[in-house]
Order: C-alpha cells, then structure tokens, then sequence
C-alpha cells in the first residue's frame, strides 16, 4: 500500500511539476496564443476551404480539428517532458533517481491528456458557436470520452518522440514533421478514403486517426463506437509502451555509451 | 565498511566525425583508476581539466558504465546494483545548469523529493532543514532563473542532501561562486563530513582541498598520480623553495629560460588579468633569484618574493611530472587514437 501510494505521488505529483517545469507553453501568453487561438484559427481555415472546394461539410472539419487540436499540446509537450531535461542540465540529476522509470515517465505524460483534452474542448465549443453548429446534448459524453482517448493517445505519442531526444539532439525535428503527418494521415482534415493505400495503412498506426472517425461518428447521433474507441486506446498504449521501451533503451545505451550530456 | 571502492577502473569513449570519409575516435579518458574511500572520509580528487576526474565520479555514480574494472558503493557494485547505489548517493553539480529554471527552489526540492525517494510525511520537514542549512530559507518561493550563481549552488547542494545520502560526491561545487559563498560552502562540507557523511570532492582550488580534504588524489592523464593526505603531497615539494615574480609580457621563450637555468624543477605561468604570476620551484637553498631576473631581461616585473610550497605547488609539481611522463603522446589530457571507421 505505501508503495502504491509512493507511485501515485511520482505519477501525480511528480507528473505536475514536471509539466511546469518543462512544458514551454506555460505562460498566459503562449498558453492562450498556441494551444487555444491556433487550432481555432486551423479550424476555421480548414471549414472556409472545404466550403469552398465542396470537399466534406462542416461537421467533418469541425469534429476532425477538435480532435487534432491536442496535437499540439501533446505530441510538443511530449517531447519536452524529455528533451528539455538536456536543455536544462537536468537529466543526470533525473537519471540518478532510484526510483522505476515507467511511473516516472508515465506521469510525465498524463498532465498533457488534461492539456489536450482543454484545447480540444475549447476548440470544439468555440467552433460550435461560432459557425452555429450545435452538438447534440446527448452526444456531448460520448465525444468527451473519444476525446479523452485521442489525448491519451497522442500523449503517449509525444513521449515516445520525446524518447528520441535521449538519443537525437534535434528531436523538435521530429516533432514538427509528426505534427504535419497527424494532419495529413489521421483524417481529421483530409478524408481517409482519399488517401493512397499506404498512407491508410500509416494512418491506422497514428494517434487521432480512429479517435476523429469515432468523433464524427457520435455528432451525428450514431453512438460511441466502443470499437473505435478501443482502436484509439489500443494505439496509444502501444506508444506508451514504445516510448517507456525507448526510454529504458536509451538510458541504458547512454551508460554504455556516454551519449547523453547528462552533466 | 568502505564507502567506496575503485580497482582498475577504465574508461574508453568512442566517437564517430564526419559522413563521407567516417572516422572514429577512441579516447581513454580514465586508465586504470583504484583508489578506496574510508566510511566518513572527505576525500578529494583534483587534476587539471580532462583529466578524468568527472568521468571517475560518473562511474561511481551509476551514470556511466566502466569499460573494465570494478566499483562499490557500501559495498554495491555500480554496474550490477545500481539502484542500491543511487539509493545511498547524493550528486552535487557545479555551475549554472542543472535546475529547473522555471519553478522556485522550493518546487525544485518537492519534485527531486519525489525522485529521490523521501518519505511523504518527511518532505516538508526535510526541505524546510535543508533550505535553512544552505540559507535560502525566505527565498525558496522565487523562480530559480533569478537566483544568483552562488544561490544556485546552494540549491544543488539542498538537492543532493535531500534523501540523506551515506555518500555525497561534490563535482566542483565552487566553481564561479563568490569568497564569501565559497567559504559558506565549504563550512556546509565541513560540517557534513563531521556529521558522517562521506565525501567525495573535485576542484580546482588547492585552498579548499587543503583545508577539508582527509586525502587526496591528484588524477591526471586519466591516472591516478599521488595519492595521500594533504600534508603528505605537500611534503613531496618541502625540499623545494619557491619564488613567485609578477610581471607583464612572459613568454614561453622566457619560461623555457627559466626552466633550464640550474636548480629550477619547475616553472609556470598563471594569467591574472593584466598580470602574469610566474611561479619558480626550484631545489632548496638554490640561489635563484638573480638568475630567473636576469633570464626574464626585457620583461616588465613587479614584485618578487620567496615562500614556502603549498599543496598548489606539490599539485603543479605532480601534474607536470604526469605531463613530462607521457610527452610525445597528447599533453595531460587523455590520450586518443583515430582511425578511419
């Protein structure tokens, strides 16, 4: 039991500091500029384009772009709950903890689900009075929880990129070109069924792909579709284990090969 | 029981330049290390830079892995039980980097508490001791990234305390800090020796090491080449007089001049500011003073004057002699060899 409790207090609170202190996008400014302003501003741009080009209805763009708004809290902030550690020198001092790594870095990752799960909401609600695009009561829990999963999922995601910055320097490369894959892949502003085959196939790998489908599913009054709901959180804890894989790999590369600036 | 045990320790690092044409260079930064450190011990491990002072405390701290040889940490192997030895292990850094910029101190240790284990019901009591001991009690709800360096030093200092480490290894934790912090600093080492804590120092400043070290090891080239109390390395140079001349312009045409006059063991320059300290070892009862004047013709010179050796001089003297040894390969640093990939 104290064990437990111990665990829970390096997930939780452990976890919220550490968002603080690496989460870059803290402050008011950055905060309400990047994760709140941008995706509405991608929202609409995405909605005014599709009218024009008679490509998908409102609807579409509107639930797919709540969707990958947590992207950008999630799959950035991911990977600086890890690479920003070099930045300040920190990592030895993290590394020299005794405590089990998969908690740690699990907590690292969970205040980022909430982050996602505030833009995406946001993003949403905004949409929704601003192009007078009502959601269905009813359907306001089941996309809540599709919701969830999609920032759970991309979370995980952003930590196993984050991973990479143990082993890579310029890992916020990585970031930027996951971000542009998420939007072109998932199907949250292109229609899947557009895409050649191969790219379908990289889609149902990605984060927010099965969480955008489930999405417009529930707005339109069809219900939570439990099985690609499972498909979201089946993806997403297969990056939570690739990343804590990565993690453990890479530490232990670093001891061999003294390729971190841990100092 | 030993606090610390070091036989044959080696470490090699491998590095890979350039895509076309890759070449891969291997580098011995420590060759063959042994050493052991009594439980209570404040032992002091000085050499110039690179000399693999850093990458010794890294293996006994669990961050790297030796290349071959062994150590234990009360007993712990670092590379089989590493946890065990992390458990028992403080590390303080030097310098700027290292902190959580954007939280307060207080932050800073409630987070590195979680990490390092501190019971729960014990943190807030252990952080507020500890924030008292380095004197950053009323300071501790300010952001690190307006702490002075001297500020910051005391906060890794509370930070490496927090678990109540058997062994602290202070990687020069005084580097950059003003007289006044640096003499604080070394009153909070003084004082955790003599509570029980073992000790494990690196610095550049021989004053400090004099004043606190039980024993020191000077390490340089990657080995270790004196080993003993401080009064014991000062007496290596006790047959020796020195003469420190202040001047303006000495080059190494000069210094070799002085190097070769009869009697002279050792001469070096130090740059402080818009002086130069040359400092003149030479065999007791030699009569230098007007020869190393006159080798030194043409030069501005200021005061002259004669003193006894100091551990700085019995350091110098070991370090050229490690220099001198391994001439023709690459100076005091640690050797390397390259080839193509």
């Amino acid at each position: 039991m104290r064990q437990l409790v111990r665990t829970a207090r390096l997930v939780v609170i452990g976890g919220g500091i550490s968002y603080r202190a690496l989460f870059n996008w803290t402050t008011p400014s950055m905060f309400i500029g990047t994760l709140l302003v941008g995706p509405v501003l991608q929202l609409l741009f995405f909605v005014y384009l599709g009218r024009q080009l008679h490509v998908a209805d409102d609807r579409f763009y509107v639930l797919g772009n709540a969707v990958l708004a947590s992207s950008t809290a999630c799959v950035y902030g991911g990977t600086m709950a890890v690479a920003n550690e070099r930045r300040y020198g920190t990592l030895g001092a993290v590394l020299l903890s005794p405590r089990r790594r998969a908690p740690l870095w699990f907590g690292r990752a969970l205040p980022y689900v909430l982050n996602g799960l505030l833009v995406s909401g946001f993003t949403l609600a905004v949409a929704a009075l601003v192009l007078g695009l009502p959601v269905p009561a009813d359907s306001v829990p089941q996309i809540a929880a599709v919701l969830v999963a999609a920032a759970a999922a991309c979370s995980a995601f952003g930590l196993a990129l984050g991973a990479l910055g143990l082993r890579f320097r310029d890992v916020f490369l990585v970031s930027n070109v996951a971000a542009s894959v998420l939007l072109l892949l998932t199907g949250a502003n292109v229609p899947r069924a557009t895409l050649p085959p191969w790219m379908q196939a990289v889609g149902e790998a990605l984060p927010l792909t099965h969480a955008a489908a489930a999405a417009r599913r529930a707005a339109a009054g069809q219900g939570l579709d439990t099985g690609l709901l499972g498909a979201e959180l089946a993806v997403g804890a297969g990056y939570l284990v690739l990343a804590v894989l990565l993690l453990s790999l890479f530490e232990r590369g670093s001891r061999r090969r003294a390729t971190l600036d841990v100092l | 029981m030993l606090a610390i045990e070091a036989h044959g320790l080696r470490r090699t690092y491998t590095s890979r330049t350039g895509w076309l044409r890759p070449r891969r260079t291997t580098t011995e930064a420590v060759r063959g290390v042994s050493f052991e450190v009594a439980s209570g011990e404040l032992f002091g491990l000085l050499g110039p830079n690179g000399a693999g002072k850093t990458t010794t405390i890294k293996m006994l701290n669990t961050l790297l892995l030796p290349t071959s040889g062994t150590a234990r940490v009360f007993g712990h192997d670092v590379v089989r039980d590493p946890v065990a030895v992390r458990r028992r292990i403080g590390y303080v850094f030097g310098g700027d980097r290292g902190l959580y910029e954007r939280l307060s101190a207080l932050d800073n240790l409630r987070y590195f508490a979680e990490l390092y284990e501190v019971e729960p019901c014990e943190q807030r009591r252990r952080i507020a001791e500890l924030l008292e001991l380095v004197g950053l009690d009323g300071r501790e709800r300010e952001r690190v990234e307006g702490y002075s360096r001297g500020m910051r030093q005391r906060l890794h200092i509370a930070r490496g305390l927090l678990h109540r480490p058997d062994v602290l290894f202070l990687d020069e934790p005084s580097i950059g800090v003003d007289p006044v912090a640096a003499r604080d600093l070394r009153r909070t080492v003084a004082d955790l020796a003599d509570a029980g804590t073992t000790v494990v120092l690196t610095t550049h400043y021989m004053a400090e090491a004099d004043e606190l070290c039980d024993r020191i090891a000077v390490i340089a080239g990657g080995e270790i080449r004196a080993l003993g109390t401080p009064g014991a390395l000062k007496a290596r140079v006790q047959e020796r007089d020195v003469l420190e001349v202040e001047a303006r312009g000495v080059s190494e045409t000069e210094l070799d001049r002085v190097r070769a006059l009869p009697g002279v063991r050792d001469a070096a320059v130090d740059d402080r500011g818009s002086v130069q300290l040359l400092t003149v070892q030479s065999d007791r009862g030699t009569e230098l003073h007007a020869r190393v004047l006159a080798a030194l013709d043409g030069v501005r010179l200021g005061r002259v004057t004669t003193r006894e050796p100091t551990l700085e001089d019995a350091y110098v003297a070991i370090v050229a002699e490690a220099e001198r040894a391994t001439a023709g390969s690459v100076g005091s640093a640690a050797a390397s060899t390259e080839v193509p990939a």
